[in-house]
């Protein structure tokens, strides 16, 4: 059995740190992670509190694979109510934490209350501790990380935490592992933030164990069809720049184009080239626990570039760019300096912030500037234009320290933009920035877009295949149901995705799930069943918080303004003609809401 | 004739050796096709990739429609998800 059944609950109100055994119902119909931590929150929470108020939880899940010898089994979600979006918030992440908390004999850890001064958590096996965090707060993830590895002197201790930017509640204050590995999405770092607990310091030596050894040779067989993970593990997820530039789908400048003339400057080829100085960006690949992928970057920025050439503590090798950071910290903005983009993504990384929203929200910025709706003196005389990378910089400190023009840029663009009188200029879903896809050449990925539970996500459905074959609709709202669900799914088990593009199919989790779950997890029914739940689930914790039809949309520019240049040129969204289909295919009625007779097949009712 | 091909994300893995970053040249008979171009790149068959023709991407039944010229750029995409 690889669930542990144990939950540790922690109040922060009150001090208690109780263990609690798993709800095994739920486990059987939610599975983990992504699925069961949504069942925990949806069950004890009310939906329409305040984000940032002791009524939110927040919950760190591992699934029943997670920690175990399966390949990419480092995997866990943060769950909370999301103070970016007011969605629910699944936020995912890798690194050697989610494993750290499962091998500590836990399956989730629920936080909820709040605390009267900064705190943060210790936990080793059964030994649970709240300790005092005045001599923390305030510090950046890496110093929080370097002061208590030096403090309890075990290299292995594992830490789960926030920057300044959750300190100061920025809305897309993200939770770092493991100093660059982030449960970036929706602000579920400001909801630490809010509880003021700093960081969570865990070391497990239970372990986890099949029931059988015989298993132990069988998920080997599985982790050995693996077998075409040479490009992603060589360039990571940016060899996608080359493919959304030359198919026009790259979102660039605020979606003004959907193709960059930089992205030669921001892609694989740049990053492995030596540039005139002799220095190459990328030092090697990373993994995460388990993994035998490969596909983190590894980087360096160039001493002398102006970034860092006075900024020793920024000369080392850390957590570079994906193609997502590529993206929003490079065509959003239309800036091509890679090491800009390199630095920009390592202030993230030490202030806790989603690079994703960071980028977006900067963009939108640059064109609130650009139309004379912001000025020097609201930027605090920074020269806010597009392709300006010093700028760019600048804010993301600001940002990330909620200081100056930094403050509106950490509301996040919705916010911003209506604060400056410009809503339609934030490129936005339920108030969360878009990934670095454009919804008019990817027509499936808008419509993905428009209705992820957790606001615009690229990894809530796999529109890809389709959207890179064709800009025409039909069958994209099929594509698009189904595959939220098998990804719901694949979130659940404690696995990361990208397994699913080198070489297994949805089948191979599927088999791995049945070998450790000790039940019947063997056929395709029932894990579409079990996303499908869960998808179904996140609906019912929108609607209960306020979220419907309306919030299943997109901005005015996707839906109205063509595409400029490439594949999809002359095109918009077409996402009222696939919004109904949808609705239809998952059981719902015309206004998104899940029927009577679709909730009891779930067991929902 | 002597046509530039770049191949991305995966795909540079089957590049002849000595060739560039990710960019091989390819001779074909002046006035070939977009078909005998692609028959002729280094990649297995079993490998999918779409074509951008001079930063279009070409349907895969117009390959044999299409007529290469000298300076035509051709980029070969693999199929990738994700980031």
């Amino acid at each position: 059995m690889t669930w542990q059944q144990k939950i540790l609950r922690v109040n922060l109100s009150t001090g208690s740190c109780e263990v609690e055994p798993l709800n095994m119902d739920w486990a059987q119909a939610y599975l983990g992670s992504r699925g069961l931590g949504s069942k925990y929150l949806y069950e004890e929470m009310d939906p329409a509190a305040d984000a940032l108020s002791a009524e939110n939880k927040i919950i760190f899940a591992t699934g029943p694979l997670t920690g175990t010898m399966a390949s990419t089994s480092g995997r866990y979600t943060v769950i909370t109510k999301g103070p970016l979006t007011g969605a629910i918030a699944c936020s995912n992440s890798g690194g050697k934490f989610g494993g750290e908390l499962k091998n500590a004999g836990y399956d989730m850890l629920i936080i909820e209350g709040e605390a009267a001064s900064p705190v943060y958590l210790h936990i080793e096996d059964d030994k649970v501790e709240i300790c005092d965090a005045g001599d923390i707060w305030g510090k950046t993830v890496w110093e929080t990380e370097d002061i208590l590895a030096a403090r309890y002197g075990d290299p292995l201790m594992r830490f789960a935490g926030i920057g300044q930017a959750g300190e100061t509640l920025c809305r897309y204050a993200c939770v770092v592992n493991d100093k660059h590995r982030a449960a970036g999405r929706s602000g579920v770092g400001a909801v630490m933030g809010a509880k003021k607990i700093k960081t969570i310091a865990v070391r497990g030596t239970v372990g986890t164990r099949p029931a059988e050894k015989s298993i132990y040779q069988r998920i080997n067989e599985i982790n050995a069809r693996l077998d075409d993970r040479e490009g992603m593990a060589r360039d990571g997820t940016l060899a996608m720049m080359d493919v959304t530039n030359g198919f026009g789908s790259l979102p660039t400048r605020n979606n003004r184009s959907v193709r960059f003339d930089g992205a030669d400057k921001l892609n694989p080829e740049a990053m492995h080239t030596p540039n005139a100085n002799g220095h190459t960006n990328i030092v090697q690949n990373g993994a995460c626990f388990g993994c035998t992928i490969g596909c983190g970057r590894i980087c360096k920025i160039d001493p002398t570039h102006w970034s860092v050439k006075d900024r020793p503590e920024y000369q080392g090798a850390s957590g570079g760019l994906e193609y997502e950071t590529a993206y929003a910290l490079g065509a959003a903005c239309g800036v091509d300096d890679i090491d800009a983009a390199t630095f920009a993504g390592f202030i993230c990384n030490e202030y806790g912030m989603d690079p994703i929203s960071l980028g977006g929200s900067i963009a939108a910025a640059m064109e609130l500037y650009d139309i004379g709706a912001i000025d020097d003196k609201t930027t605090g005389g920074i020269k806010l234009d597009f392709g300006n990378a010093e700028a760019m910089c600048q804010i993301a400190e600001l940002a990330g320290k909620g200081e100056g023009f930094g403050a509106d840029v950490a509301m996040g663009s919705k916010r911003l933009c209506e604060k400056y009188g410009h809503p339609d200029l934030s490129m936005t879903v339920k108030g969360q920035e878009f990934a670095a896809y454009d919804g008019r050449a990817m027509q499936g990925m808008g419509l993905a877009y428009a209705t992820s539970n957790r606001g615009a996500c690229h990894l809530r459905a796999d529109p890809y295949g389709h959207d890179f074959e064709t800009t025409e609709i039909e069958g994209k709202a099929k594509i698009v149901a189904e595959t939220q669900r098998f990804t719901a799914f694949m979130d659940a088990t404690g696995l990361c995705l990208f397994p699913a593009g080198c070489g297994w199919g949805v089948e191979d989790y599927q088999e791995l799930v049945d070998l450790v779950c000790e039940s019947d997890w063997n056929g395709a029914e029932r894990m579409e069943e079990t996303g499908e739940r869960i998808w179904n689930l996140e609906k019912l914790f929108n609607l209960k918080a306020g979220l419907g039809k309306k919030d299943d949309t997109l901005p005015k520019r996707i839906l109205e303004e063509p595409a400029d240049v490439g594949t999809a040129k002359g095109l918009v969204c077409r996402l009222d003609e696939m919004l109904p289909e949808y609705y239809e295919i998952n059981g719902w009625d015309a206004e998104g809401v899940p029927t009577g007779e679709t909730l009891q097949r779930l067991g929902l009712s | 004739m002597e046509v530039s091909v770049t191949l991305f994300g995966g795909l540079r893995h089957y590049l002849p050796a000595g060739s560039s970053f990710n960019k091989c040249k390819i001779d074909i008979d002046a006035g070939s096709s977009l078909e005998a171009l692609l028959a002729k790149v280094p990649v297995p068959a079993d490998k999918p990739y779409m074509v951008i023709l001079n930063d279009e991407k070409v349907a895969s039944d117009q390959y044999a429609d299409v007529t290469i010229q000298g300076d035509d750029e051709v980029v070969l995409l693999p199929p990738i998800k994700g980031g």
